[in-house]
């Protein structure tokens, strides 16, 4: 059936239900992104350039959000590569200049689990996000990545077993120093 | 941390709602991505307008004209034309026939078997 705003080239699509799920889409285009606001804005408007053209088609075997996701995804892959690495490079100068101006880059996390997950290999690190932090399941979220259920799991365990065993050295040392 | 979900949770607190706080609204990009569409659809409407007109003059230009060949009269044609052998340099003088007078061949008057050689 189609909805009184959908879009021309994907009918399946309306526009309330983007608006909807905008917020979180951004949120992973940051993620995407390195957290800089200028190349999600604009990573996100190419996301919404692909649907409004008909680029990308939503055939409604999935869920909008993880469609819109995986459309965000697949553009960060192939446009944001470069800038990213570029963006990743002047974080990690930043960062290593606000250690040595000792002051918080991102107030809002406890530092050492983000740290954590940060370390942990890029798969993996998605997959956590994803589930844990974007509210998809481990199905949606090895789709929007790109691989299958069964990839999914298995990058979603052994970040799980990485997590765990990262953190509890981490908090072993934590105790020790106190 | 034992559970899945402890774990989860703290993942989640850690992560927060950073950035969440400068979401750009949704009118703002989405009417970004409609003028974007729109500039896309303008110049490929320019384009394939150019195009079409190229292509129609290119089909004027090299169209067959419809005006009928001027046909050439056959006596026209044989005043004005000429042919000479291509060979004919090779000739002391031109058309002359090397068959005219035939060389004197020294005839042989030693016979072997019967035969003149």
């Amino acid at each position: 059936m189609r909805e009184s705003d959908a879009l021309d080239k994907n009918p399946h699509v309306s526009r309330a239900a983007l608006e909807s799920i905008h917020s979180q889409a951004y949120g992973w285009a940051l993620s995407r992104c390195d957290f800089n606001n200028a190349a999600a804005e604009d990573l996100m408007q190419q996301a919404y350039v692909e649907l409004l053209s008909g680029s990308a088609r939503f055939d409604n075997k999935s869920s909008l959000k993880t469609f819109v996701f995986s459309v965000v995804q697949n553009l960060a892959r192939s446009r944001y590569r470069r800038i990213a690495s570029r963006l990743r490079m002047a974080k990690q100068y930043q960062q290593q200049a606000s250690v040595e101006m000792d002051c918080v880059a991102e107030p809002d996390r406890d530092p050492n689990i983000w740290n954590v997950v940060q370390e942990l290999p890029a798969r993996q690190r998605d997959i956590i996000e994803l589930v844990f932090c974007r509210e998809l399941t481990v199905e949606q979220a090895a789709r929007v990545m790109g691989v299958s259920t069964g990839t999914g799991r298995v990058h979603y365990d052994r970040a799980k077993k990485a997590l765990r065993s990262k953190l509890q050295s981490e908090w072993d040392l934590a105790n020790e120093v106190r | 941390m034992k559970s899945d979900k402890e774990l989860r949770d703290a993942v989640a607190r850690s992560f927060g709602a950073a950035g969440q706080d400068s979401v750009p609204s949704f009118e703002k990009v989405w009417g970004a991505a409609e003028t974007q569409v729109a500039a896309s659809r303008r110049r490929y409407v320019g384009f394939a307008a150019v195009a079409t007109v190229a292509i129609v003059a290119i089909a004027l230009a090299i169209q067959p004209s419809s005006e009928e060949p001027p046909y050439i009269q056959v006596v026209d044609l044989l005043g004005s034309t000429s042919w000479s052998a291509p060979s004919d340099v090779l000739l002391p003088n031109k058309s002359f026939d090397i068959y005219q007078e035939m060389p004197a061949l020294f005839e042989s008057t030693e016979l072997a078997g019967g035969t003149l050689l």
